[in-house]
């Protein structure tokens, strides 16, 4: 198998960084919100919600997407991603939960959905769903472990209830990951024109499957280079292609949906820039670039696409959350030193655990003589 | 049987009792206020305020001024965004007309504050255990027979409490009867599917400069607590469909997988 796993420099300025986020969100605990955030009554979400809980998962839809293509859609090629992209997602998830966990007014009433019931409430849906799907992916993960450790029982009792396992997930993010676009279906009054639309869940949902695309894309070019291994480069190819016909579709829906409402589209103020930025950098030019064979063939030309599109999703999840908000109240956002550490964090921390479970799960089952996959 | 609040701005003289009512019968911490553009104070709701009398001073074309009192607080909606926001019910509409909220619930996730179309809940912020704050229809007195502590102080009349159909009447009655000294629209009676809070204006909240201070006069008729709920009644049918189509496309692939594997074999 892989390579002891030893603390290199890289591995111990992660979790100082973690460490040192670890302790701000403690502060945060016990000072309160007001004081550790730049959160208001004008602003009542901020980056924890922006990033951790809106980008995390929309850039966490690798998880859904690639085993929907492979199991679904029947695109066996990209069979090789499937394990590191459940990896990510499930990091991402994480980001998720720990993030909400310090963003919450009561934290430790995190469990209150479960028992205290709102089914008409979008964000009711949303907890459900992201409860249940982060237990599908520890439950993919934990059978990866299980291997590791030649559990053969139990990795044949978990290969039983397989579909089950790629079924829910399927719904589960289909259904959160546009859900979480339907929570601002409640407040078009609030946002700009841009992004207040009656299609935010359709669109939320397209767009995180290009997240997670692109996601995949990013980590298999990086992992492949920071572990020194070939890329897996048919998978990659097929996925390039792949994001690039989404990034088409998304681009296709937004247009359409920015003609039927009638929105301005063509003003210079700051809302009409960010959205330029959006739509043309990170939709069009991503979409346009890839379709030429020299770019998505290319290590370096589908590392920049995907880097783009995935910045695309964040910059789309920020202007639906908090920039689209500017031009409405006299009051300004910034985030504080705690809640940008808070982030960081995270982020280390996500890192730090994608990188152990490249190096201690089996991810590439077809090569190794473990337990095959079906 | 649902009561309601009428706030006759124009019987208003902007005396702030019903300010000071709220404070003490929840007892809310005073606090200290500043002079600043408006006479209003202090300068906006917050945890520790449930109720704000804005001050606003009009310059007709005509070169006349004219002052403006408006009383806000919650506008207790009939079908309220917030109630339809919040994950674990802690909001929620009483039949008699509150907007109840339950301390002991309640998550802090904030949804609320972003639903709201009036930017009503707040959240005490300063607080290490937080919780949403909003003027409460005082269900309390209200649960003893007594009037809510602000209508009943006000010296002038400007607040009225009463059932909510016999507000909108007298509020009709007295917009035909004015000869054009009211603008002609109960604020309330159809605002966001209708509220509790009802409100009677000279100028429309547009000319009052106040749309965007709390009384949006964009918000048209539909309540926006339903959208959530629109959404909410598709869910289940894109559940069974996306899953009936997975389970089904999964099967047919593995079928496909096993035929050509098996005709592979035979060749």
């Amino acid at each position: 198998m892989s390579t002891e796993y030893r603390f290199t420099p890289g591995r111990v300025i992660l979790l100082i960084i973690m460490g040192v986020g670890i302790l701000a969100g403690i502060y945060r605990l016990f000072m309160g919100l007001g004081a550790t955030t730049n959160l208001s009554d004008a602003y009542p979400w901020g980056l924890w919600i922006s990033f951790d809980v809106l980008t995390g998962v929309a850039l966490a839809g690798g998880g859904f997407t690639i085993s929907a293509a492979i199991y679904v859609f029947n695109i066996k090629k990209w069979e090789p991603l499937l394990r590191p992209a459940k990896l990510s997602a499930f990091v991402g998830y994480l980001i998720f939960v720990v993030g909400l966990f310090f963003d919450l007014g009561q934290p430790w009433r995190i469990w209150h959905p479960l028992v205290m019931w709102n089914p008409g409430s979008v964000l009711f849906e949303v907890s459900w769903c992201v409860m249940l799907y982060t237990t599908v992916l520890a439950i993919d993960i934990f059978i990866m472990a299980l291997e590791r450790w030649r559990a053969e029982f139990w990795v044949n009792f978990f290969r039983n209830i397989y579909v089950f396992l790629i079924v829910a997930g399927i719904i589960l993010s289909t259904l959160h990951q546009s859900s979480l676009g339907a929570l601002y279906l409640l407040m078009p009054e609030k946002m700009s024109d841009l992004w207040a639309s009656g299609a935010i869940g359709p669109l939320f949902f397209v767009s995180a499957i290009i997240g997670g695309m692109s996601m995949v894309a990013l980590e298999s070019i990086l992992s492949s280079k920071a572990y020194g291994k070939e890329p897996r480069t048919e998978a990659l190819k097929s996925l390039g292609k792949g994001l690039g016909v989404t990034l088409l579709v998304y681009f296709a829906m937004k247009v359409t949906d920015l003609y039927a409402r009638g929105a301005t589209v063509w003003s210079l103020d700051w809302a009409h820039i960010l959205f330029y930025i959006e739509i043309f950098g990170t939709v069009a030019l991503p979409a346009l670039l890839l379709f030429f064979p020299e770019v998505r063939n290319s290590k370096t030309g589908l590392l920049w696409c995907a880097g783009l599109s995935a910045f695309g999703v964040l910059l789309n999840r920020f202007n639906v959350s908090l920039t689209s908000y500017g031009g409405y109240r006299d009051f300004w956002y910034f985030p504080s030193a705690i809640e940008i550490i808070v982030t960081i964090g995270l982020v280390a921390m996500a890192i730090l655990i994608f990188d152990f479970g490249m190096n201690y799960l089996p991810m590439h089952p077809e090569k190794e003589a473990t337990a095959t996959v079906r | 049987m649902a009561k309601a609040i009428l706030n006759d701005t124009t019987k208003c003289i902007g005396c702030r009792a019903c300010q000071v009512a709220c404070k003490s019968w929840n007892d809310l911490p005073g606090e200290k206020t500043s002079f600043s553009e408006t006479w209003s104070n202090p300068k906006y709701l917050d945890a520790d305020n449930f109720n704000r009398l804005i001050f606003r001073e009009i310059v007709s074309p005509e070169g006349k001024v004219t002052w403006h009192f408006v009383s806000r607080r919650c506008m207790h909606c009939l079908t309220p965004a917030c109630v339809s926001a919040c994950p674990v019910g802690a909001l929620k509409k009483m039949p008699d007309g509150p907007v109840a909220y339950n301390d002991d619930i309640c998550i802090g996730c904030r949804y609320c504050m972003m639903a709201c179309p009036f930017q009503i809940p707040k959240f005490e912020w300063s607080k290490a255990v937080p919780y949403i704050r909003k003027c409460t229809f005082c269900a309390d007195r209200q649960k003893n027979g007594e009037e809510p502590a602000c209508t009943v102080t006000c010296p002038t009349g400007a607040l009225l409490f009463g059932e909510r159909d016999d507000l909108i009447r007298e509020a009709r009655q007295r917009i035909a009867q004015s000869n054009g000294r009211y603008h002609p629209e109960v604020y309330g009676e159809k605002t966001g599917g209708g509220t509790s809070t009802l409100y009677l204006t000279a100028l429309s909240f547009d000319q009052l400069g106040l749309n965007h201070e709390g009384f949006r006069t964009d918000l048209g008729v539909y309540p926006q607590g339903l959208y959530g709920r629109e959404w909410m009644s598709k869910v289940p049918w894109v559940a069974l469909t996306v899953g009936g189509l997975s389970v089904g496309l999964y099967y047919i692939n593995k079928r496909r997988a096993e035929v050509a594997a098996r005709e592979k074999k035979e060749d």
